[in-house]
């Protein structure tokens, strides 16, 4: 009882300073510098754990990508600054890949078996295609790459990949700590003022969420004639279903910071992605392979109306709060 | 009390005063659509470095405009499927006529003059046959419709007037979707879409028609720029699936294959598979494709069709080529160069401007 009450007492406490407090520092230091923190921490182990193992199914091995990839799904939606430098959001995530243009450039890889791609320096050189999650996720995940000859190439490059991985994130991150954070915080240069601030931030949590609904739901979906599952974000190693909930939950307390003390905005904010998180949570559809079963189909399209009622949600009542209002020329096209 | 237009109207009827032309108006450089804060809609005039010069009201949402190239004449066209096309006295704002499409047909928010002045062409479609068509009106008698023929393909949206040896043409886009006002925008022909970008004689003769590979054939081909050598920028908006990698742009200079931009990198992304405008910089070394759903307009270099830098501007549609080298408009109401590195607010007013700017050349 002593416990619950210090918890609601702190709670209290927090809810008060958080109202205080500025909304951008608010989102930068809770949210964004820990998740960047999060991902260099774990790419720094996934590139230490491929130098040792490079075995496809070894569990170190697998749990360290798990969690990297886990932690750039977290931050994927944040495509401005410092990850559009030098195309580094690219080379983490090289997805959609409608051209198939992934396993093309990693069998090349395979074919070539250049010594000087292995070096960190030509394989930041290379094609973007062949780097960054997506790729390693077919080396240890697809069969025609698992135990794909030259076996000692295979392995130098899948240590290659996470190292480059864990090098853009680093890259990332500096730029944040050393930059970028700054900038946003004072909006007197890049930014001009702190309602360009939040509308950058306001800008990504919508690009997080028409990821949700066209890419990572819609891709699969395709239509009920024609259900892509194979369009399913990594389907191969079964993170469909995993990376919905996880960029649910990065875009909820985005939206909630950018509503700031408009309580009755918040509450209506959490019930709205409580509903599509709950449902996602319960999908028992790791790859979404339901998208093409007319019995489970119709809960991933249920989903996919809610991701959509909750973008509606804040464009009509979140962004004007923003000085955001409805793109003129955005919305529709001619 | 003699009234100023009273005056003049007297002067013309001795033939003492001279034709009035673009000067009288201190030289605007662009027409814009765009609406108000009260939500009225109307056309603009606007100087080389985006001052307000003139405000006409317009009976509906616009889109584009065509200037006359002597006369301080615009016509202002309504947004597809659009019902009018409304002349106006860019000295003053009067409007001068109202054109409406024959029965069966709409405007799809484009057209020009030609040369001379003495004719105007609109892209419209005949939507009873799904066919695109380009009218064709006589300007001397008051804006009279005196034909029509075939714009070379289905949806014609974008269209401009380019030279060649053999006399002036029309070059057209042909967007391939076809609409039917009582469907709205609904796009009917997805699975027969093909568009092209076509060059017609003035007298509807087709010279020359370029079609991309099947595999681009939900591209639909929309909007047109021109360089000063007479070589053709397209840009494109991608009908299919999001999240394909495609190009958006290309060049085509006609007894060439055309050349499609920046192929292959990632960065067309960022244009969420729409180009908005296009634009070549003043000295054709680069082209500039906007694109208002991802925010942002990319540019080109001509040569090497590489991305040389990105904008990053909420609700950019509007591009031009300007004396300095390019100019932007947003949803937003800003006017911007788009200088080297970074875009420079140039004005900032009270109005949504629409798709698109159009020079006055």
């Amino acid at each position: 009882m002593k416990h619950l009450l210090f918890a609601l007492a702190a709670s209290l406490a927090l809810v008060t300073t958080s109202a205080r407090a500025d909304v951008v520092d608010e989102i930068l230091d809770d949210q964004i510098l820990p998740a960047m923190q999060a991902l260099v921490d774990s790419s720094q182990d996934l590139a230490e754990t491929a130098g040792r193992t490079c075995q496809p199914d070894a569990a170190p091995l697998q749990n360290a990508y798990s969690q990297a990839f886990d932690d750039w799904t977290r931050v994927s939606h944040l495509r401005f600054g410092p990850t559009e430098t030098d195309n580094r959001a690219f080379a983490l995530a090289f997805w959609p890949d409608s051209r198939g243009k992934t396993p093309k450039t990693l069998a090349k890889h395979l074919r070539d078996a250049d010594p000087a791609l292995l070096t960190p320096q030509g394989f930041a050189q290379s094609s973007i295609a062949g780097r960054g999650f997506y790729a390693l996720e077919f080396m240890l995940y697809d069969a025609s790459f698992t135990s794909a000859e030259p076996a000692e190439y295979r392995c130098a490059l899948i240590a290659t990949m996470a190292g480059d991985i864990a090098t853009t994130a680093e890259a990332i991150q500096q730029d944040w700590q050393q930059s970028y954070a700054a900038q946003m915080r004072s909006a007197t240069g890049r930014y001009q003022d702190k309602t360009e601030v939040k509308q950058e931030l306001f800008k990504s949590l919508n690009t997080g969420l028409q990821m949700l609904a066209d890419m990572r739901l819609g891709r699969p979906l395709g239509s009920f004639d024609k259900p892509r599952p194979k369009r399913a974000e990594a389907w191969r190693s079964g993170r469909s279903q995993h990376h919905i909930v996880l960029a649910l939950q990065a875009l909820q307390p985005l939206a909630v910071a950018l509503a700031q003390d408009d309580d009755d905005l918040v509450t209506r904010l959490e019930a709205a992605f409580q509903k599509p998180i709950l449902r996602a949570l319960r999908l028992e559809d790791p790859s979404l392979a339901g998208v093409a079963d007319p019995a489970k189909r119709f809960r991933i399209e249920a989903l996919q109306q809610e991701v959509n009622d909750l973008q509606a949600l804040i464009e009509s009542d979140l962004g004007p709060a923003l000085g955001v209002l409805a793109g003129f020329n955005a919305l529709d096209g001619d | 009390m003699t009234s100023r237009r009273g005056f003049i109207a007297g002067l013309l009827a001795t033939g003492l005063a001279p034709a009035p032309s673009w000067a009288d108006l201190g030289g605007p450089a662009f027409l814009a659509a765009a609406k108000d804060p009260g939500g009225r809609y109307l056309l603009a005039g606007l100087s080389e470095t985006g001052a307000l010069r003139f405000t006409c009201p317009l009976p509906g949402r616009g889109h584009a405009a065509a200037a006359h190239p002597h006369r301080p004449e615009a016509v202002a066209f309504a947004r597809r499927p659009g019902r009018f096309a409304d002349v106006i006295d860019c000295r003053d704002g009067t409007h001068l006529a109202r054109l409406e499409p024959p029965q069966g047909h709409h405007f799809y928010g484009h057209g020009l003059f030609s040369r001379d002045g003495s004719r105007l062409f609109t892209t419209e479609n005949d939507y009873g046959s799904g066919r695109g068509v380009i009218g064709v009106w006589q300007v001397t008698q008051g804006y009279r419709r005196i034909g029509s023929f075939a714009s070379g393909g289905v949806g014609p949206h974008d269209m401009l007037l380019r030279h060649s040896q053999g006399g002036d043409q029309l070059a057209i886009a042909n967007g391939g979707i076809e609409t039917h006002p009582d469907s709205g925008r609904a796009r009917l022909n997805l699975p027969q879409m093909r568009p092209n970008l076509s060059l017609l004689s003035l007298e509807g003769e087709v010279l020359d028609v370029m079609e991309l590979n099947q595999e681009l054939r939900l591209n639909s081909i929309r909007h047109l720029a021109l360089s000063s050598t007479g070589i053709l920028g397209f840009a494109m908006q991608w009908q299919g699936d999001p999240g394909a990698e495609l190009p958006l742009l290309g060049l085509y200079q006609p007894g060439a294959a055309p050349q499609l931009l920046a192929e292959g990198d990632p960065r067309l992304r960022n244009m969420r598979g729409y180009g908005g405008s296009v634009a070549f910089a003043a000295d054709d070394q680069s082209i500039a494709v906007s694109s208002p759903r991802g925010g942002l307009v990319q540019v080109l270099d001509t040569h090497s069709g590489e991305i040389i830098r990105e904008h990053m501007l909420q609700d950019v549609c509007g591009l031009a080529t300007a004396n300095t080298g390019l100019i932007a408009s947003t949803g937003l109401g800003q006017i911007l160069a788009l200088t080297e590195g970074t875009a420079k607010p140039l004005q900032h007013h009270d109005l949504a401007w629409d798709n698109h700017l159009i020079r006055l050349t």
